[in-house]
């Protein structure tokens, strides 16, 4: 895996977008253009998931299973 | 910089096969359970087999699970909610975007897709434009009529989403799409092989173009298997002067697979985003062994409206024992689809794959491009007639050139034929899936 990618850091922060995506669109309070626009976000939102967190976390397993296995 | 990035996304197409694994039984836990809990058709199917979501703890666990055919999809659809019946998973208020099948194999299936699962198909068209080399400085015409199939639909999104500048080439005739790509110099095409063969023969006899002239470097084929067939490749690449590279995907289960700039002689399996499983197509046996063919079950892991899990798509393919030079950990499927379950048929004994006739004809010099084949019984005798045309430079060798084919139809099919040689041009030309297999042996 090449080290200069901190896939936990992106992780971190595509959630953190999601969140602020979720929270924006709840601000609107209905406002189509809130409502539809914040829809469109999370589905790239979902792109960078599936690019990056889904693995991330299989990742974050296999170092968990190798300190493990050192210990 | 950007362009000079040689993945659409290092992490996962380098990933080591054993974490491919992982990644996919994690994502298949997740759409069988978002299938299981929100689509009463897929519920009632699973019950049947007595699996539950909890149930699905390693990749055996899977291959327990049912499959989906597309009957089964057919006998659910035009009921409420209209039209996608009890498959869809969504509200449908939720649902965005709406494709069918071409119908060829019977009534059309309607397919159901949320934003985000559209979102989905650019993403996956995404990994294979950009194996493929597009970049953001192409500017990538598009010559199909923009309609209910998803053709290519998701290919323009996905080009866009790269960068390129789409040039939409509906609403155009053959000839009015030659002369736009030579206006505005496009550098990279989308077409089924039937068309890309048309479309150069339009520039050449209609409004003598050189095809091989024109800016074009890159074509993506789909929709047929011609980009997987060397010689239908080859005299591709040679009328346009262009790399030609084929990709496979399916209105029910998205765009699953590609061909690679190594050009490696089959294409990647996108084992990020699906899994795919080849199996026996008599025994139902899985083969995870390179070198032997089986039909493909294919699941999709983030298709949300209308899941496609375990899909029996009838498409025959292997793996390939070699790794690709590109770097790519994804696995190959040797040689693309090669056929389908419901295409090779037996004739006089043997079985008969339309793709090997069309792997000869293409491969013997002196012929057109189009070419007919029909199946009939005289008696209680299989006969096979061959309508091929031949080309003006190449009348006064018919004898040798229809030799030639013969020699090549017994290498690559065993089989002998009633040629027919019919002058050039004089045979159906086609715009989008050619219809040039013809088994009349049923109505005798």
């Amino acid at each position: 895996m090449n080290p200069e990618f901190d896939m936990e850091k992106m992780d971190h922060l595509i959630q953190e977008m999601k969140r602020i995506a979720g929270e924006v669109e709840l601000a609107g309070h209905g406002i189509p253009a809130v409502v539809r626009n914040t829809k469109r976000i999370m589905a790239s939102i979902k792109m960078l998931e599936i690019n990056i967190s889904d693995v991330s976390r299989i990742l974050k397993t296999t170092k968990a299973e190798d300190r493990s296995s050192v210990k | 910089m950007l362009a000079d990035q040689r993945y659409w996304n290092p992490l996962l197409e380098t990933l080591p096969l054993r974490k491919v694994k992982e990644l996919q039984l994690t994502k298949f836990q997740c759409i069988f359970k978002w299938a299981y809990e929100r689509s009463k058709f897929h519920r009632a199917l699973y019950d049947r087999a007595s699996i539950r979501p909890e149930d699905i703890r390693s990749h055996e666990d899977i291959r327990r699970i049912p499959t989906v055919e597309k009957s089964m999809m057919r006998d659910v659809q035009r009921k409420d909610p209209f039209p996608y019946g009890d498959a869809l998973c969504v509200p449908l208020e939720e649902v965005s975007e709406f494709r069918q099948t071409s119908g060829t194999t019977g009534q059309p299936v309607y397919q159901a897709d949320t934003w985000q699962d559209w979102e989905w198909w650019a993403e996956c068209w995404s990994f294979i434009l950009w194996a493929q080399g597009y970049r953001p400085s192409d500017r990538v015409f598009i010559p199909f009529g923009y309609n209910v199939f998803v053709a290519f639909w998701a290919g323009h999104y996905a080009a866009e989403k790269i960068g390129c500048e789409v040039v939409p080439g509906g609403v155009l005739d053959t000839t009015a799409r030659v002369l736009k790509i030579q206006e505005l110099r496009a550098t990279a095409l989308m077409a089924t092989p039937t068309y890309v063969l048309g479309m150069a023969d339009t520039a050449m006899n209609k409004l003598g173009i050189e095809p091989r002239t024109l800016a074009v470097n890159k074509i993506t084929c789909a929709g047929e298997p011609g980009a997987g067939i060397p010689s239908t490749k080859k005299r591709m690449e040679e009328a346009w002067g262009a790399k030609v590279f084929d990709h496979a995907g399916a209105t029910e289960i998205g765009a699953w697979s590609y061909e690679c700039e190594a050009q490696p002689g089959g294409m990647h399996v996108n084992e990020a985003m699906f899994l795919v499983e080849i199996v026996d197509v008599e025994t139902g046996e899985v083969i995870d062994e390179p070198g032997r063919q089986g039909k493909m079950i294919i699941t999709a892991f983030d298709r949300q409206a209308q899941p496609c899990v375990r899909f029996d798509s009838k498409d025959i393919i292997e793996w390939d024992p070699e790794p690709c030079p590109c770097g790519r950990s994804f696995r190959l499927i040797k040689g693309g689809v090669v056929g389908r379950a419901d295409d090779i048929t037996k004739v006089k004994g043997v079985l008969l794959a339309p793709s090997a006739i069309e792997e000869a004809v293409r491969g013997v010099d002196g012929l057109g491009d189009e070419y007919e084949v029909v199946v009939d019984k005289v008696g209680d005798i299989d006969r096979i007639t061959l309508r091929v045309e031949l080309r003006a430079e190449a009348l006064e060798q018919a004898n040798s050139v229809k030799d030639k084919l013969v020699d090549q139809l017994r290498i690559k099919t065993n089989l002998r034929y009633n040629i027919k040689l019919h002058d050039y041009g004089s045979l159906p030309r086609y715009e989008v899936k050619a219809k040039r297999f013809k088994d009349l042996r049923k109505a005798h």
